[in-house]
């Protein structure tokens, strides 16, 4: 147990007589230290965490007097909704495609980075910095460069004979296109991760492989690929969350279209909650996506973690 | 890693490829905001143009409908009142968890950590309406208070003030300081580093948000940055893609002075945030 402070400071005979008063003034001191965060959280995450919940048993509509209990109705809905079905399936066709790219090219630009090379650090900020920019940045130069009669990808893609491709008209080529985006824009933040992932790996690991007489790849296969994977889960895992809750690309880019073909959870929530003003079909919605997401972020760990012990 | 002359120029070939797939949308961008309407939709597409025009840039801050002037106003500020409520709230709750002795300190700090693997997106509607019932739509208390109890800043902090060494403290208790200037006068000043890569991270995810904003502004007054360049996509995209182009632009250039001030303290902090968040 390590002591408080004031104990150390105190003459050893005092302390029978002391430690409760001190006790009680280092619990008021911490819970006034805490409460503004507290009062916070309270009434922003918990209150509304439970509302939603709430919420998703009424039909609760925007401005009435009072609110409808409907049991599970609003759950039996969305078990029919078509439209819920086809953002559902959407989502995870970008996600897996997003969660995919970003860690290859990711993985691949860290252990470019991490070789001895001149200009380190230089592109390693170059390489981040997508990242920083908006959706709202991202999403307008990349709906140009993606246009179908003007954009610049087609132009390029003619010189080696492809195309032309209407990337964001084509229900087939939207999710894609939208991924590829977010590849772009997205790599910076597991890249870096990764980086450090690998410099965590000791080299007199890599110098025994040598010495062994291993090859480049069979370095890579059997020395930095499995003791990354703590890297790598972490990094699937804040990828799947973080894509899962896709809603700006689609937005800016495509509104949902063509058709339906990038509506995505979050879009259809936003679409719900404040184009019909549905609210509680809309916590409806809004609980079922997180508790997707809790069940993916659990899964991913006991697939990993299964496969770190080895 | 290993040192081979091959690994090395297969590395260069890499990264100069990225590079150019990093640089090259930016490039186009920069360069097309410089055109006219008609030279934009030129083919094959320009990459220089022949004679650039500042139009579209005077376009987007001037037109009654557009200005990004008033947009980068209004995001600067409530990124910065932001950032400092996340401050003002994790700081002293995250040196509660790190140093004082209180019946529930780990049963609440175990709770908030659960609470981070709930996402956000729950939290919307209930939060809305709340707004809406504060009379608070299309202020910047919207834009400000919901989000400032930001578990991550705690997590983060608690970590940082208990690698101080707690010797530091208790000579300061010596001299009679009180728990409230232990932490003012000890602690906050030993952690610049920490609180400055939080509020550089907390001040870009805000900067950058598109939800939230969306839903609760509505006017010229309190619109920020992105939702005024999705407006300004879906209703000029057609007609004046420089001007779009420009305000895209125009909208990454702050954020891009910050990097190159801080570029090195933001990278080192993704992997130390990152590294830790991944244990």
């Amino acid at each position: 147990m390590s002591q408080s402070p004031e104990m150390l400071s105190k003459p050893k005979r005092q302390r029978d007589s002391l430690p409760i008063t001190l006790r009680m003034r280092e619990t008021i001191a911490a819970y006034i230290f805490l409460a503004p965060f507290l009062i916070f959280f309270s009434i922003f995450v918990v209150r509304a965490v439970i509302l939603a919940v709430r919420m998703s048993f009424y039909n609760w509509k925007i401005l009435p007097p009072t609110q409808d209990f409907i049991w599970f109705q609003n759950y039996q809905e969305l078990f029919n909704d078509d439209v819920w079905w086809t953002a559902l399936q959407n989502t995870f066709i970008f996600t897996g495609i997003t969660v995919v790219g970003t860690t290859v090219v990711a993985l691949i630009a860290a252990l470019a980075v991490t070789q001895p090379i001149k200009g380190k650090s230089f592109f390693q900020v170059l390489l981040y910095t997508p990242s920083l920019f908006s959706v709202g940045a991202v999403g307008l130069i990349w709906v140009w460069l993606l246009n179908n009669q003007f954009g610049v990808i087609n132009y390029l893609l003619n010189f080696i004979g492809l195309g032309p491709y209407n990337w964001l008209g084509d229900p087939n080529l939207v999710l894609p296109a939208l991924s590829f985006t977010t590849i772009w824009w997205g790599f910076g933040f597991p890249m870096l991760i990764f980086i450090a992932g690998l410099q965590g790996i000791p080299d007199q690991l890599y110098e025994a492989a040598r010495i062994d007489g291993a090859n480049g790849s069979q370095i890579f296969w059997n020395i930095t690929l499995p003791l990354l994977r703590p890297t790598i889960l972490f990094v699937t895992v804040t990828g799947v969350i973080s894509h899962f809750q896709v809603y700006g690309q689609p937005f800016i880019m495509t509104a949902g279209g063509p058709g339906r073909s990038s509506y995505t959870v979050i879009f259809y929530l936003y679409q719900v909650a404040w184009t019909s003003f549905r609210m509680g079909y809309g916590a409806a919605v809004a609980v079922a996506i997180a508790l997707i997401m809790a069940v993916m972020t659990i899964v991913q760990f006991l697939f990993f973690s299964e496969r770190v012990e080895f | 890693m290993k040192s081979s002359s091959s690994s090395r120029f297969w590395s260069y070939v890499v990264l100069a490829v990225l590079s150019v797939f990093v640089l090259f949308p930016m490039s186009i961008a920069v360069s097309q905001s410089f055109m006219t309407n008609a030279e934009v939709n030129d083919w094959p597409p320009k990459l220089i143009p022949d004679n650039p025009t500042l139009e579209a840039f005077n376009r987007v801050v001037t037109q009654d409908d557009m200005r990004l002037d008033l947009w980068l106003r209004n995001s600067l500020i409530a990124a910065t009142g932001y950032t400092l409520a996340v401050l003002v709230l994790c700081a002293p709750a995250a040196y509660a968890f790190a140093r004082l002795r209180f019946p529930g300190n780990k049963f609440i700090f175990g709770f908030l950590l659960v609470t981070i693997m709930i996402p956000p997106q729950i939290t919307l509607i209930p939060n809305y309406l709340l707004m809406r019932d504060l009379g608070w739509l299309d202020t910047f208390y919207a834009l400000i208070f919901p989000g400032a109890a930001n578990v991550f800043g705690v997590f983060l902090l608690r970590q940082f003030f208990q690698s101080i060494p707690k010797e530091l403290e208790e000579a300061a208790v010596l001299d009679g300081a009180g728990y409230f200037q232990r932490f003012w006068h000890v602690v906050l000043p030993l952690s610049t580093n920490a609180l400055v890569a939080l509020a550089i991270f907390v001040f870009l995810g805000h900067y950058n948000d598109l939800f939230w904003p969306f839903i609760v502004t509505n006017t010229l007054q309190t619109r920020t940055l992105p939702v005024g360049l999705a407006i300004l996509n879906s209703s000029y995209a057609g007609q004046f893609r420089p001007t779009v182009l420009a305000g895209a632009v125009l909208s990454s250039v702050p954020i891009l002075i910050v990097y190159i001030i801080f570029s090195r303290r933001i990278t080192q902090g993704v992997m130390v945030t990152g590294g830790l968040a991944g244990r």
